[in-house]
């Protein structure tokens, strides 16, 4: 069967690793991905273990290297991937990158210190030239047409004489945009008039040098006159940050101010321009160096954290590891370490040793059988050599999903939406995709896959195809010999709008059609009745299928554990019980098929009231027996299924108690090995693996004791929830008829409100193609929404739940832990 | 499908010419089905697939998951089509029709 049946062995192996060899020994493991490294310091704390300054500077070049890589991402540039599987460097490397990757980042801080440096400096240039390019009109005329003296005019009064004979002066700056306003209010408001203010946007747009938007500036200039109103103006305008400049009153030495400002600010972009050549210059290093930088020290940390956890021997001459490997591997294990350790003289060495806790569950898979291992697994990990139940739930989770979605054409979309995805699966693009929801489905392609193919399979079955039956085979019922043989004449049908076929006369059924449910149902009105009776049954017959292969299955687990007794005490009645009840109803239908004719059908024996009155202990006189010795079957089976409830409660508590009391009993000498069988059956008891004792070696007194109030409290928990939920899981199957069910009528109703709306509209030929476009179009999206993905998302979370629930709990417990390797493999993608 | 030769009103009018009906089924021309030949051939169908079909798969490492999904398809499919066919072995009532469908399959499905 391989390792899909039940896990496979796993083994505690120790390793010892002399010293110098032991970085490239546990790099060349996680190249591999063999062994899970026990933490054997799990009580030191990370701050004290052995290799932690390695740890450290790791930590820090990481550091840095995140640094690089935020440079790079904001430059606009991206990060190659890196080529090709590099192996952890070692040891001694780690000092060159540090040089590297600290020189890389020194020259890119100073680059960048540099050009922000000048960027800043030639913001301030262009300020300057365009506060001293902007003509302001009014400061300047009133400069120019009123003297320093007399020739004021009225609306300059000062308030005092001494104030004529001061000269303009005037202060010129920009101010951002957005303070503009305040400024001028505030301006006014201190000085009372005697100045003139002016202000003008800038006409083009400068970047700011920090955060690189492009604003507007706002220049001024201010003609004032009095000492004093200067110094306001001059903390006014400190106050709101803006950038003030020497404004000189004579016309030819502004321009020549202007000028000058022109060139250096030339000079200063053509430096500006090298800068920046000089900065994408690092910045391609940067990009060359960094991708497979990175990964290396991700592994080189790995592989330190993974040497943290190993233990130093006493003579401080090797490291002694401790790591779950599974017994397949061990060959495997020994080469790599015998291969690694080659150069260092002394070879390092790994030898299995007995396991005292849980071993983890190893089951592997290929890429098909990964999404069913998977859903099994999100349920729960299995115990250690657990029976897996994925294998079965290949075909069985498909098939139930397509109990509920049984629709040919559906099916067929699916199926070939699956197969499409399948066969690009190998595609870079595909396999790059990063939408969460295509990785969902894409993930689940096989499992799509078989959905679609079960599907169609039971579309036939159901003969449904988008909710339209087909007449692959003739029909079995015979329509004009019903009306032949009734005298259905014209009149007679034109009074009765509603007439039905019985099944009584001669020739109207002439046999079960071959395959499938007939033709002839999806014409009836009466059809859900026929169906409903057809659907409830299947779900009843293959739920009690479904879980007494579940309860066949427990059978491998015991024997696997040793727990024999366990099959007479405990599947024995589990079987009398689910099978003594539920397959007998199933019995009864199955009888009721074959053996009930039409012509009985005026005085049919009705199942239902039959089983109930089985637990009741009555019978109902108009409800005629099925067969001849009924009630004593019936009988006997009740109380046989009754009888092995207690069977089941108290069987196997009993069973343990005594042979607990039995070996007791017995002279030390035989003690050991019935010792071990004890524990063994205690560890089972307690739902441990074969290997395992219970506890540490200080506990073996306690494990030989059984507190039996645990014991029957335990079994007592089992049988009541197996015993109801034979019955509650029963009813729970019928969850295959309802969404069955439901997404045939929603497929019908679709049809009848969309589709046949515009077929059967009698409109000119030509007018009714056109019209059919836009409603095939709406039938095609309703359908894919509302029967593909939502009904399909319906069916499949049923699906699930039957298995997870109803199937699972009759031998699964899924309360394991997988092995995770140590590997390097995720860092590689 | 199988197609009236001809249309339902002209039926309706039963200008047809009768047409010869085979002995033992009055009043139709249909063909019984029989049961025991679905059965045979779909249980040697899957019991081919399901039973004969294991002895067939290369040896390789997935030769125990093969056979398994060989075996459940089998049974499952078998046993789903074996439910469809018993559950209308012996209907105890037949389909209600309206009378509109009445007029045409009478004719359509001789």
């Amino acid at each position: 069967m391989g390792s899909m049946f039940r896990g496979e062995e796993v083994a505690l192996v120790q390793l010892f690793l002399p010293t110098a060899a032991a970085y490239t020994c546990v790099s060349q493991l996680g190249e591999l991905g063999l062994v899970e490294f026990r933490d054997l310091n799990a009580s030191v704390s990370a701050f004290q273990r052995r290799f932690v300054v390695d740890v450290r500077r790791c930590e820090e070049l990481e550091k840095t290297f995140t640094f690089l890589q935020e440079e790079v991402r904001r430059a606009g540039l991206a990060l190659p991937l890196p080529v090709g599987r590099l192996p952890a460097p070692p040891p001694r490397d780690l000092l060159r990158i540090q040089e590297e990757t600290d020189r890389l980042a020194q020259e890119l801080r100073d680059v960048r210190g540099n050009q922000q440096e000048l960027r800043a400096q030639l913001h301030q240039l262009q300020l300057h030239e365009a506060v001293l390019g902007q003509s302001h009109g009014p400061p300047l005329a009133a400069a120019h047409t009123d003297g320093p003296s007399s020739e004021r005019s009225p609306l300059l009064l000062p308030p005092g004489g001494p104030h004529q004979d001061l000269k303009v002066n005037f202060v010129a700056g920009a101010v951002e945009p957005h303070k503009a306003a305040a400024l001028e209010r505030l301006l006014w408001r201190a000085c009372r008039g005697f100045l003139i203010a002016s202000f003008q946007e800038m006409e083009q747009q400068l970047e700011d040098p920090v955060t690189g938007e492009p604003t507007r500036w706002m220049t001024f200039l201010i003609s004032y006159w009095g000492e004093q109103i200067g110094q306001k103006i001059r903390k006014i305008t400190a106050c709101f940050h803006c950038h003030i400049f020497p404004f000189l009153e004579p016309e030819e030495a502004r321009r020549g101010a202007l000028q000058q400002l022109q060139q250096q600010s030339q000079e200063l972009q053509e430096v500006l321009g090298e800068t920046e050549r000089f900065l994408s210059q690092v910045l391609g290093r940067v990009q060359q160096l960094l991708p497979a930088g990175q990964m290396q020290i991700r592994k080189m940390k790995a592989v330190y954290l993974a040497l943290n956890q190993c233990s130093v021997s006493s003579t401080h001459k090797c490291l002694i590891a401790e790591a779950w490997c599974a017994v397949l591997d061990l060959p495997t294990l020994q080469q790599v370490l015998q291969d690694s350790s080659s150069e260092a003289g002394v070879s390092a060495v790994a030898h299995r040793i007995p396991c005292q806790d849980m071993p983890p569950t190893l089951i592997r898979t290929n890429r098909f059988t990964a999404s069913f291992q998977g859903i099994v697994d999100a349920y729960g990990v299995g115990r250690y050599q657990e029976v897996n139940p994925a294998p079965y739930t290949i075909i069985t989770f498909p098939f139930l999903f397509a109990v509920m979605f049984g629709d040919v054409g559906h099916g067929l979309l699916m199926f070939l939406f699956a197969l499409a995805m399948v066969l690009a699966e190998n595609r870079p693009a595909v396999k790059a995709a990063q939408n969460e929801i295509w990785q969902t489905f894409f993930g689940g392609r096989y499992l799509l896959l078989l959905m679609g193919l079960f599907s169609v399979y039971t579309g036939f079955i159901y003969n449904e195809c988008f909710s339209r039956a087909t007449t692959i085979f003739p029909s079995g019922w015979s329509v004009a010999a019903m009306a032949n043989q009734s005298g259905w004449s014209d009149a007679y049908l034109a009074r009765h709008s509603l007439l039905t076929l019985d099944p009584n006369i001669s020739g109207v059924f002439l046999g079960p059609y071959p395959f499938g449910i007939d033709p002839v149902w999806s014409l009836a009105t009466n059809h859900l009745s026929f169906l409903n009776s057809f659907k409830m049954k299947m779900s009843v017959i293959l739920g009690v299928i479904h879980m007494a292969f579940g309860v066949i299955l427990g059978v491998f687990n015991h024997v696997h554990f040793g727990q024999g007794h366990k099959l007479l005490l405990e599947t024995l009645p589990e079987l009398i019980f689910l099978l003594g009840l539920f397959g007998y109803l199933v019995f009864l239908v199955l009888y009721k098929w074959l053996c009930v004719k039409a012509a009985d059908s005026a005085s049919a024996p009705s199942i239902l009231i039959h089983f109930i009155n089985m637990f009741l202990f009555s019978s109902s006189p108009t409800n005629r027996p099925l067969y001849h010795a009924q009630e004593v079957v019936q009988y006997v089976l009740v109380v046989l299924a009754l009888a092995s409830v207690p069977v089941l409660l108290l069987g196997t508590p009993l069973y343990l108690l005594r042979r607990q009391r039995h070996l007791q009993r017995r002279p030390a000498g035989g003690q050991d090995e019935d010792k071990a069988k004890l524990m063994d059956s205690d560890a089972c008891e307690s739902g441990w693996g074969p290997d395992e004792k219970a506890g540490c070696s200080g506990d073996e007194k306690e494990a030989e004791q059984l507190i039996a109030s645990e014991v029957f409290m335990h079994q007592a928990i089992h049988t009541i929830e197996f015993c109801l939920g034979c019955i509650s899981n029963t009813a729970s199957y019928l969850r295959l008829w309802a969404l069955s069910l439901a997404h045939a009528q929603l497929s019908e109703v679709l049809w009848a409100m969309v589709m046949r709306v515009a077929l059967s509209a009698n409109l000119r030929v030509g007018v009714q193609a056109v019209v059919l476009v836009p409603v095939f179009a709406a039938f095609a999206v309703l359908t894919v929404a509302i029967l593909l993905v939502m009904e399909g998302l319906s069916a499949f979370l049923h699906a699930l739940r039957l298995h997870w629930v109803e199937f699972q709990n009759k031998f699964y417990s899924g309360t394991g832990y997988k092995l995770s390797p140590f590997t390097f493999a995720a860092e590689d993608e | 499908m199988l197609f009236a030769s001809c249309a339902p009103e002209t039926c309706a009018r039963r200008t047809c010419p009768p047409r010869p009906r085979p002995a033992g089924h009055p009043g139709s021309d249909m063909t019984a089905h029989s049961f025991a030949l679905p059965v045979i051939i779909f249980t040697t169908f899957w019991g081919l697939i399901g039973i004969a079909g294991p002895w067939f798969v290369p040896k390789g490492p997935n030769r125990g998951v093969i056979i398994t999904m060989l075996v459940a398809t089998a049974v499952c499919c078998y046993l789903f089509w074996l439910i469809a066919i018993l559950a209308q072995l012996n209907p105890l009532f037949g389909p209600q029709l309206k009378n509109e469908t009445i007029w045409y399959v009478r004719f359509l499905w001789e």
